[in-house]
């Protein structure tokens, strides 16, 4: 590893405006950054804090699964979920892991649309982390049908009974555009890893690593003409993941919206939901990336830049979440309606205002502190307030949830929700299903995509700095 | 790199003040127009036409200053040179106010409910949710807001005008670090005046309805009104032979496409969902609103926003070559202007048939009798609409015209001005 030239040794946290802050560390030559980014997927044996994370991990998802068996086994009873409180953990669940998702998606279609360099070195696994969140999405909605074995009717499949979903029912509109994000979000992160899948083939050094990578790098020779059309198809799949950013989430709000219950009907929810969910994903991003780039040694890529530009983000969309708590408020008092003020002060001061105050905290004030340089500069730091924001989200759905339907119109009907052990150890469980999945891929596929990030780096402007043609050759 | 600000293609000359009396001709003339041919009444329709044309230019100003703080949050490269003309439209904030201060005096004199109507106090007090309401809804809280919005738009235009082009003549690179630094706040502060404004000014003209969403949904009419409103200025900066090296084809193809998403799907979003929930729920409260908008003449004017605002330009802008010619695009952006303008006037112009309502035991009755002309839904089109129109957005132009003429047309000692005069859509 060489060091810089003198005229890129600039530090990367610069404010500097006559200068942009390099995006790669420490990097003068493509073949370094290869190996780097590759060195835990080549090394013979996974480090030991993987390996205990991954046996630690499955274990989680055993669990979910026995306890995803002994409520089909036994039926919804097993969880809290009561009447008036019909939607408890699952679709608490449910909202909480789409959202999660949702920073894969605004890293890698819009921040790529917004030409955001720096997205280059978050994209993968921020995409990978979508997908594993989607999956766990999914799951919950999936067993709280009751019967499972007749999951499938929630697709329009025409069959013998001539039974057709309820079109008119956002909870169908869920199924579409869930599915349609998986679908997307899947095909968007696979077309990226196509070239690192090659490049990984040829550094293959089994006959099975070979044939594996190989199969699913389609064949790729890194041609101009495969970079042309891989370009092209890339940016038509970023263009189609824009809408998809704010349609997911915002289908999940209308479950809510459409509603004539106080505290779920109100028209900022869409915005508000996407907005919370980005907050909420990135969030996530910054948890994972954070112990990650430590360990696996990725500061070069994952510099303090990206950190920060991550802390803004969780800074913007947590005071947008903000805003909207503010507005929701607002318009409860100046609606003049008594139900939709009663649910609101209800949420701050009624049974749950605890929960009202951890969202609160976590979601408004807690952010807040990225305002300070200082901490939006300090990793660990960054880390604690991202579980808080995790913790806080998670509590959002929680209150919009249960409150509104725990307290609605008729005192006479008025309940309260206690989770069961259940439901808590299988929410629990899908933290077990996400960290397997998360982890399998570090291990087996380029945590980083490799050929972006060659991208970004001087080198490959061929204009820019004439003494570093030559570098390229290394390519 | 830097610019020579002196260059002849890079300032007005004598273009400027030609522009500038010919638009203030035309505005001031309208507004004398507007008021001969109300006979200096002062009516409802004066004033409706009144509130209607200082939302449009209020509108247009409002997008550019968002936009001008945006590229310095974002450090944006790319728009360095745009942002100059966006400062300059931005700018007229700075004098806009001076327009709000006949609807501060129509509400001190006590006739403001020929506006709004919640300056009825006995039309306030006789219903208990209007009632409710005075807290926030009376003239001297009102007025305090009115005055603090205007207040902090000005200041944010002035320092980001007055920083950008100190630079142009110091030189000095710090000072960009200084606008980023107030940049962040400076989008709160906006965030929370524009919301508010929106409400105070366009939502609370039915006093009686909300949507906690309508803040947004006047950020995307301001998005709309000024991208469409820059792309056609800068065409028209072009047309004369200016500015050919820093507003280039990629400087349209971005804008355009800025239109396309803000203008086009982040506003079809927005008016979608709001309206879809507002449907769906079906609570009286909130359809009444939409109800005149539904109703006779207002029918199609929705439609004309459904299919004008939306299905048209969002077929003709999703391709790249649209975005890219100028001819295409200006023709685009001409037509969203208009489509803005469109879009405030169903926003203020319709009211709501209470009495009607209440009554009306099927929507086929509601609709009968707006056929017959009985409802009143506001439907007045009206001269008075248009020149009112004619006048601020003369005065809008003419002030911008004047901002234009007192510098560069674009930053020329910017730091980052290489990436904007160098980058490319691949």
């Amino acid at each position: 590893m060489s060091t810089l030239p003198m005229d890129h040794n600039v530090d990367c946290l610069s404010d500097d405006p006559r200068q942009r802050a390099p995006l790669v560390l420490g990097h003068e030559q493509f073949d370094t950054v290869t190996s780097e980014i590759l060195r835990c997927n080549e090394a013979k044996r996974p480090p030991l804090a993987w390996t205990i994370c991954f046996v630690f991990s499955v274990a989680l998802m055993t669990m979910l699964m026995a306890l995803v068996g002994y409520l089909i086994v036994t039926g919804v009873g097993v969880w809290g979920n009561n009447n008036p409180v019909m939607w408890g953990f699952p679709i608490v669940n449910f909202v909480f892991w789409v959202g999660i998702g949702h920073a894969g998606t605004l890293i890698s279609a819009i921040l790529f649309l917004f030409r955001q360099k720096w997205r280059t070195s978050i994209n993968r696994f921020a995409e990978a982390m979508t997908i594993f969140a989607v999956i766990c999405a999914g799951l919950f909605p999936g067993i709280h049908i009751g019967r499972v074995w007749l999951a499938y009717w929630l697709f329009p499949i025409p069959n013998q009974m001539d039974m057709w979903p309820q079109f008119r029912s956002p909870l169908l509109w869920d199924v579409f555009a869930v599915g349609t994000y998986f679908t997307v979000s899947l095909l968007f992160w696979y077309v990226g890893l196509i070239p690192d899948l090659a490049t990984m083939r040829d550094r293959a050094t089994t006959k099975v690593k070979a044939i594996a990578y190989g199969f699913f790098s389609l064949g790729w020779r890194g041609s101009m003409r495969h970079w042309h059309r891989y370009e092209r198809a890339y940016l038509l799949l970023a263009a189609l993941a824009t809408p998809l950013v704010l349609s997911v989430h915002s289908v999940v709000s209308f479950d809510f919206a459409v509603s004539q219950l106080p505290g779920w009907h109100t028209t900022i929810f869409p915005p508000y939901f996407v907005a919370g969910a980005i907050f909420s994903g990135f969030a996530m991003v910054l948890t994972l990336a954070i112990p990650a780039r430590q360990m696996w040694g990725l500061e070069n890529f994952i510099t303090m830049r990206h950190l920060e530009n991550m802390c803004k983000i969780v800074l913007l969309t947590g005071s947008m979440v903000g805003y909207a708590y503010g507005m929701e408020f607002f318009i409860a008092w100046y609606s003049g309606e008594i139900y939709e003020s009663f649910a609101f002060i209800n949420r701050a001061f009624g049974q749950y205002a605890w929960a009202y105050w951890i969202m609160v905290s976590c979601n408004v004030i807690c952010p807040q502190l990225f305002w300070f340089k200082k901490i939006r500069r300090s990793p660990w730091t960054m880390f604690i307030i991202t579980l808080f924001v995790n913790l806080g989200m998670w509590f959002e759905r929680f209150v919009i949830t249960v409150t509104s339907l725990a307290n609605d119109f008729l005192p006479s009907s008025w309940g309260w929700f206690q989770p069961t052990w259940v439901d808590m150890l299988t929410f629990l469980g899908s933290f077990g299903l996400f960290m397997t999945l998360f982890l399998l891929f570090i291990r087996f596929l380029p945590i980083l995509a490799i050929s972006e990030i060659k991208g970004v780096m001087p080198q490959a402007n061929p204009h820019a700095h004439d003494h570093h043609h030559d570098a390229e050759d290394h390519a | 790199m830097s610019l020579d600000g002196n260059r002849s293609d890079l300032r007005l000359g004598g273009l400027g003040p030609a522009v500038v009396v010919v638009a203030a001709i035309v505005g001031i003339g309208a507004a004398i127009a507007t008021l001969v041919i109300d006979g200096m009444a002062c009516s409802a329709t004066f004033w409706k036409s009144y509130l209607l044309a200082f939302m449009a230019a209020s509108g247009i100003a409002l997008g550019a200053l968002f936009f001008v703080m945006l590229q310095h949050v974002t450090k944006a490269g790319w728009s360095v040179t745009v942002r100059r003309p966006a400062e300059a439209i931005a700018g007229n904030l700075q004098w806009l106010w001076v327009l709000f201060i006949p609807i501060l005096i129509l509400v001190w004199t006590g006739r403001g409910a020929i506006l709004f109507e919640w300056c009825d106090l006995d039309y306030m007090h006789s219903d208990h949710v209007l009632s409710g309401k005075l807290g926030y809804l009376n003239a001297t809280f009102w007025s305090i807001r009115s005055i603090v919005y205007l207040a902090s738009w000005a200041l944010l235009a002035a320092f980001y005008r007055r920083q950008s082009l100190a630079q142009d003549r110091d030189g000095d690179y710090r000072r960009t670090m200084t606008m980023q630094w107030w940049a962040p706040i400076g989008i709160i502060v906006y965030a929370i005046t524009q919301t508010f404004a929106s409400i105070d000014w366009v939502m609370a003209l039915q006093p009686k309805w909300f949507s906690t969403m309508f803040g947004v949904y006047w950020f995307a009419v301001c998005c709309t009104g000024f991208y469409a409103s820059i792309i056609l200025l800068l065409i028209f900066l072009r047309s004369t032979g200016r500015g050919a090296d820093v507003f280039t084809r990629e400087h349209f193809h971005d804008l355009g496409k800025l239109l396309f998403a803000f203008g086009v799907v982040f506003w079809a979003y927005i008016g979608y969902s709001q309206y879809m929930l507002i449907w769906y729920a079906n609570i009286p409260i909130e359809t009444a609103w939409f109800a005149p908008r539904q109703l006779g003449p207002w029918t199609w004017v929705s439609w004309l926003l459904i299919l004008g605002h939306f299905g048209l330009p969002f077929v003709l802008l999703v391709t790249r070559w649209t975005k890219r010619w100028r001819g295409t695009l200006g023709l685009i952006a001409a037509w969203m202007v208009l489509m803005f303008l469109v879009d405030v006037y169903w926003l203020v112009m319709p009211t709501v048939p209470e009495a009607a309502l209440m009554h009306a035991t099927s929507w086929d009755q509601l609709a009968q009798q707006a056929a017959q002309g009985t409802l009143p839904l506001g439907w007045n089109p009206s001269i008075l609409n248009l020149t009112a129109l004619v006048g601020a957005l003369g005065l809008l132009v003419a002030g911008t015209f004047f901002f234009l003429g007192r510098a560069a047309l674009s930053p020329t000692h910017d730091p980052r001005l290489s990436d904007a005069m160098a980058f490319e859509n691949y």
